[in-house]
Parts: structure tokens; C-alpha cells; sequence
């Protein structure tokens, strides 16, 4: 029974590092989807409330985490992206945004990453 | 503008002495005082290493040599300590009488037992949710000060606190500035004459910055000293008419640890970029006294004299870096390795300059004037219209904070440097306090590589160099055994033989270090010590352009203090 419970962890495991980078069904979807308009403003967003300086240049990675590769240590939902930026992460450096960004902003910040995985992945950077 | 006086924010904070972990806490064995003769005596006592930079001088050079250049192939790891918090772990550990105090990344300090790595006491303040975006480069600290029985050391959020060194209880805790407008703190105190001074971070935020000296018994303040010049002050003209608000927002930090001349009764302090940091339109002219050092009656704070490394500073060279304090022959110097390129003997006594050598490749500037001042290239000013190309260094040096050590027998110091260099164009950013202002419209870093630099500090000559693929980011040690210890953001821990530069020994601790290794003893069994941790400001290595160190983007993060021995068997 123990080897089963063990198998069946090593399987689920398994499938959630080789899944895909987006939002489970039950997760909250970025109503702005991939926008155009919405990811340049995103972008602006970035360079204005200092993410580039822990995430660098085009959230590339700095001495914060790169927020574009498929590389997360869970694959992010577009809810838990939005999460994190509005509520931070407690014992690191990623503070709560949501007394400077209002929700609508975040999610542009949430559409310009998802921007950028995808150049990336259309690029074939991740093959 | 933080103006406000720290005595209205005094306050025993008793209750928050249950914060500090009891472990340990009344089992200890009484400690004795550490006194003003203890500290003047520090370059001497071999055993212990009772201030961040060692010692009054700053040296960072142990006489131990135990462990010398034949023998160093046996250093072996005797124990290592989890800082229990990622990021920057900027710190230099203290000994005294067999007992570590550190501090690590957000805002906590351990007691441990030096022989073995035990716990004995931690103290974790408790930190708001919100001070990572108030902080430029970390939430890290540059280590802690003894002095009687207390340890203090600083918190990012700008609290300077002082505990019982033997139960780790709070005995007072005062806030210097209010770090939603960017006031944060880094640097390890400095005790003088029984005052505990430390100095602000932020000038990367609209700030003006200050050196402060709290009594180190309740924590009162004792002076406190702009680094900008108020209306009426000498130097106040010195930051142009375009705005007039420049120099309330001016910057100036003053975050690395001051050196004492108790001969000389001085106290010399540097300090850091003007704001905004690369846009110089809005005040133009010395900008006193950024990027200088400040030789200061430690009684009152007033500023006695003082050397500016780089008048109306563009290029964020922050001169905030470190003096050591040497006697060379018959002349009383100070030793500066600055990120503008340049390594300077200064005369302490009256701050002019005897010599500046470059340390990297030097292009913003062309030389100096009989009087020592630089002469500026004009074509390397970062401007809004067009993108300055090669500027050289780009604005972490030359020498990055992380202190250089003296080898006074050697007549050598060495400097942990790099060589990298820069495109750069200004830009308007809006001026918003708590937020970030760099004038800054591109920047983008040339590949580089790292140097360990061994100088002569008679001449100013190079005697060696070791070139890495990457910046040394340590701090450095140097021993009486001849031994010159040095990190990199791989977490390649390495000693090197003093004379030669030739490595002798290497070990990997697990995460790049930015803290700065250290030696003590227990026993008589030398040990050294060293922090790995990586964080910090790392937009050289990454952003834009080819990045200064592409390799490190997202490096791993750690916390672990790791303490070596010979082997003995």
C-alpha cells in the first residue's frame, strides 16, 4: 500500500512539473487575456512601481526571479500571479503592491509576463 | 525629508523581548564588559574580532597565522549555521570570548557558540510586510557592534537596537527615519567613545541622508549630521538653482561602516550617490557632500574636512565605500577603493590627496588638477539625448561596497574589483518620496569579468592580479600568515597567498557570498569564518545589454555562516 500512496505521489508530482503554464479550471482567469493594449501597459507598470529592480530588465530575472521562463516551482495560475503581486510573499522581498496598484493594474502586470512567457516560447527558447 | 528626532521615538520595548528565542537565554556564563580600551586594542587581540571591520583602522587583517600559506590546503569545514532567512547575507560575524554574533538578511541576529555552532540566543525583529519595495538593493545587513554589555546592529525598516549580549533581550530600540519614504538601514555600527554610530540608506529614493551617534546606554541621540548642507551652511550652494528643492531630495547615504583615529580624535565616515542617480540637470554643481569622505568630531559631528571623490556624480559611483586607516613611512593616510574606478591614498590629517590609481579601466575622468580634483570628460555625462556608449566603470565599480583588507606587514592592500563598463542616457523621472528616482533612461552593462587586486600601497603599483569570470563580491580578509581570503557569487571560497596571489585553497559554501569572511580563536585553534548568501543589487550582473555577469541571473539563494579549522588528525 505504502509503495502504491508512493507511486501515485511520484505520478502527480510528475505530471505537475511537466505541466503547462496556465490557470487551472477553478482559478480566478485575468479577464484582460492576452491584450495587446493591456500587456504595453503592463509593461509600463513594470519599470514604474520598481519590479525591474529585483526581476530585471523585461522580468528577465535579477537577484528576484526570472517571470517569464516555464521554470516555477509550481506553474503559476493567472489568481496566484495576481496574489502574489497584490498581496506579496511573506519572508521575501516581494512586497504587497495593492495600496499603489488597483486590481485592473495588476492584471495588466499579470498579461505582460504572460506576454513575454509567450514571445519566449514562440521564440523557442524553451525547446 | 525626515526631520523628525529620534528621541520622540524612543522606547523600551520590553515587550518585545519575547520575540527573542529563549533558547539558551540565562544559561550563559557571565560576559565581560567591552570596553573603550578593548576596542582601541582590537587590532591586536588575535582571538576575538569585536567590530565589523575589525578594527579602528578598518584593516580586516588578522594576526593570527596559525594558518599560514603552508598549511591552508587543510582547511577543513568544523560547522555551519542556517540563517534560517534567504537573501543578502551582507554581514561580517564578531567573536568575543568563544561567542559568534551575526546578523543575517531581514532583520535577525544570532548568538552562537564558536566552537560548535550552537544556538545560544536569536533575536528576529519583526519586519513590516512592505519593506521590500522601500529597499534598492536587499533586505540585508552589514553586521553588528559590541560595546559594554550590548550588541547592536540595525534593522532594514531603520530601527537601531540594542540587546543584552548574554540573554538577547531588547534593552532599547529606536527608529532613526520612516522607511515608507525610503530611510532604511544596512550598515554595522560603529562604537566610539561610547557612542554608537550608523549611518542611512536610500539614496536611490528622493532622501537627504544623515550620520547619527545614539548614546549607547539608552539610545538618546548624541548628533546627527546631514551629508547635504542645509540654507546657511558651507556647501549648500553647491546644488545649482534649476531646482530648488534639490537638495531636501539630494540622497547621500552613508551606509558602510566609519573608521577612527583616536590620535587624531577623528571619525571619517563616506558617502554615497546624489538622487537622482544618473540625471544631473536638476543640480548641477560639488553636490556636497555626496560621494565623499567626512572627517568628523566624533563628539559633536561637525565636519572638520573633507575629500570628494566625484563632484556632481552621473554615473551612481556612490562613494560610499570604506577608508582604511594606514601609516605608511611617515605619512597618515586613508586608503579608499571607490566604484568610480579609482583606488586613493588621501592624507588623513587634512584630506588632501596624495594619489588616486585606477583599479578598472577609468574614462569619466582624465586626470586631476594640482589640487586633486578630478578633471571630467565631458563626452562620458549621460544626457536625455543621446545613449553615452563605453563609460567606464559602470556604477559598481571598480571596487563594489564589499570592503578591501590592509596587509600592514606587506605594505598591501587588496581590493575585490571587477572590470566592467557601460551604456548609459539620463532620463526625467518624477520625484515621489518612497519611490524610486534614477534618472535613468537606458542602461546597459558590457560584458565583464572580476578582479582580486593586490596593491601596493606605497606606490600604488600592482603586485598581482586573479582575474574570475565574475566580480569578487566578498568582502576580504587578510591574516599574518600570509593568507588573503576572498569570495565570488559562485560561492567559491578561496584563500590565496598574500605575496603572489597564487590560490591554495577553494571551497564551495552552497551560495554566493556577499558578506565578508573573518578569523578569531578559541582554544588556540584559529578558525575562519565566512557568510554565503547571494543578493544584493544585481543589475550589473543582468540587465540589459549583454548584463556583466549573464550566468548569474537567478542565481541560488542561501544563508549559512561556514567556519573552518585545520585538520587535526
Amino acid at each position: 500500500m505504502k509503495i502504491l500512496v508512493l507511486a501515485l505521489a511520484v505520478a502527480i508530482f510528475s505530471v505537475a512539473l511537466s505541466a503547462p503554464v496556465t490557470a487551472r479550471a477553478e482559478d480566478i482567469r485575468n479577464p484582460l487575456g492576452l491584450d495587446a493594449a493591456a500587456a504595453d501597459e503592463g509593461r509600463k507598470l513594470y519599470d514604474a512601481l520598481g519590479c525591474v529592480a529585483c526581476h530585471g530588465n523585461n522580468a528577465r530575472g535579477a537577484v528576484g526571479p526570472d517571470l517569464t521562463d516555464n521554470e516555477w516551482l509550481r506553474a503559476p495560475s493567472d489568481e496566484m500571479i495576481f496574489n502574489v503581486i497584490k498581496n506579496g510573499r511573506s519572508g521575501t522581498l516581494m512586497s504587497p503592491f495593492r495600496d499603489v496598484a488597483p486590481d485592473e493594474q495588476i492584471w495588466q502586470l499579470v498579461t505582460y509576463l504572460r506576454d513575454e512567457n509567450r514571445k519566449r516560447r514562440e521564440a523557442g527558447e524553451f525547446r | 525629508m525626515n526631520t523628525t528626532s529620534p528621541a520622540k521615538y524612543l522606547r523600551l520595548v520590553a515587550a518585545l523581548a519575547g520575540i527573542a528565542a529563549a533558547t539558551g537565554a540565562g544559561t550563559a556564563s557571565a560576559q565581560r564588559a567591552v570596553t573603550d580600551q578593548m576596542l582601541l586594542n582590537a587590532q591586536n587581540d588575535g582571538a576575538n574580532w569585536i567590530m565589523a571591520p575589525r578594527d579602528y583602522s578598518s584593516t580586516r587583517y588578522s594576526p593570527l597565522a596559525q594558518i599560514d600559506t603552508r598549511n591552508a590546503r587543510r582547511l577543513v569545514p568544523v560547522w555551519t549555521f542556517s540563517l534560517g532567512v534567504l537573501d543578502a547575507q551582507n554581514t561580517t560575524p564578531l567573536v568575543l570570548d568563544g561567542v559568534m554574533y551575526v546578523t543575517s538578511a531581514h532583520g535577525r541576529i544570532y548568538a552562537v557558540d564558536a566552537r560548535t555552532g550552537t544556538m545560544k540566543w536569536m533575536y528576529a525583529h519583526p519586519m513590516p510586510e512592505d519593506i521590500g519595495k522601500m529597499l534598492c538593493c536587499d533586505v540585508g545587513n552589514r553586521g553588528a557592534a559590541l560595546y559594554a554589555d550590548k550588541v547592536f546592529y540595525v534593522t532594514p525598516d531603520s530601527h537601531v537596537i540594542a540587546l543584552n549580549r548574554e540573554t538577547g533581550k531588547v534593552v532599547w530600540d529606536v527608529v532613526l527615519g520612516d522607511y515608507k519614504k525610503a530611510y532604511t538601514m544596512t550598515v554595522a555600527p560603529l562604537v566610539v567613545k561610547g557612542k554608537v554610530v550608523v549611518g542611512m540608506s536610500g539614496a536611490e529614493y528622493p532622501t537627504r541622508l544623515y550620520i547619527e551617534a545614539l548614546d549607547s546606554e539608552t539610545g538618546q541621540q548624541a548628533w546627527r549630521r546631514y551629508t547635504i548642507p542645509g540654507p546657511g551652511e558651507p556647501g549648500f550652494d553647491t546644488w545649482g538653482t534649476t531646482d530648488p528643492d534639490a537638495w531636501k531630495f539630494g540622497g547621500g547615504s552613508a551606509w558602510i561602516t566609519g573608521s577612527y583615529d583616536p590620535t587624531l580624535d577623528t571619525l571619517y565616515w563616506s558617502t554615497g550617490n546624489p538622487n537622482p542617480d544618473w540625471d544631473g540637470h536638476g543640480r548641477v554643481g560639488d553636490n556636497l557632500y555626496t560621494n565623499s569622505t567626512l572627517a568628523l568630531d566624533p563628539d559633536t559631528g561637525e565636519i572638520k574636512y573633507h575629500y570628494q571623490y566625484t563632484p556632481w556624480d552621473v554615473w551612481d559611483y556612490d562613494g560610499v565605500n570604506e577608508t582604511i586607516l594606514a601609516d605608511i613611512g611617515g605619512e597618515r593616510v586613508w586608503l579608499h577603493g571607490d566604484r568610480n574606478g579609482l583606488l586613493y591614498k588621501v592624507d588623513r590629517t587634512n584630506g588632501k590627496l596624495i594619489w588616486g590609481k585606477e583599479i578598472s579601466k577609468v574614462n569619466w575622468m582624465t586626470g586631476f588638477t594640482p589640487e586633486g580634483r578630478p578633471i571630467i570628460n565631458q563626452d562620458m555625462v549621460p544626457t536625455y539625448d543621446k545613449v553615452v556608449k563605453g563609460v567606464c566603470p559602470a556604477s559598481e565599480g571598480g571596487k563594489w561596497w564589499n570592503p578591501m583588507a590592509l596587509d600592514p606587514n606587506r605594505s598591501i592592500v587588496v581590493v575585490p574589483s571587477r572590470e566592467i563598463c557601460a551604456d548609459l542616457k539620463a532620463g526625467k523621472t518624477e520625484r515621489i518620496e518612497g519611490r524610486y528616482n534614477l534618472g535613468l533612461a537606458e542602461a546597459n552593462w558590457e560584458k565583464g569579468h572580476g578582479q582580486l587586486i593586490a596593491f601596493d600601497i606605497r606606490t600604488g603599483e600592482k603586485i598581482w592580479t586573479v582575474q574570475a569570470p565574475s566580480p569578487f563580491t566578498s568582502g576580504v580578509l587578510t591574516t599574518a600568515g600570509g593568507l588573503t581570503f576572498a569570495g565570488t557569487p559562485e560561492g567559491q571560497f578561496s584563500a590565496y597567498d598574500t605575496a603572489t596571489g597564487k590560490r591554495l585553497w577553494s571551497y564551495q559554501t552552497g551560495s554566493g557570498i556577499v558578506g565578508s569572511p573573518m578569523s578569531f580563536s578559541v582554544d588556540g585553534r584559529q578558525y575562519i569564518a565566512v557568510p554565503s548568501g547571494w543578493g544584493g543589487w544585481t543589475g550589473w550582473a543582468t540587465w540589459g545589454g549583454k548584463g556583466g555577469s549573464p550566468h548569474l541571473k537567478d542565481n541560488r539563494k542561501g544563508g549559512y555562516v561556514t567556519v573552518f579549522a585545520l585538520f587535526d588528525k
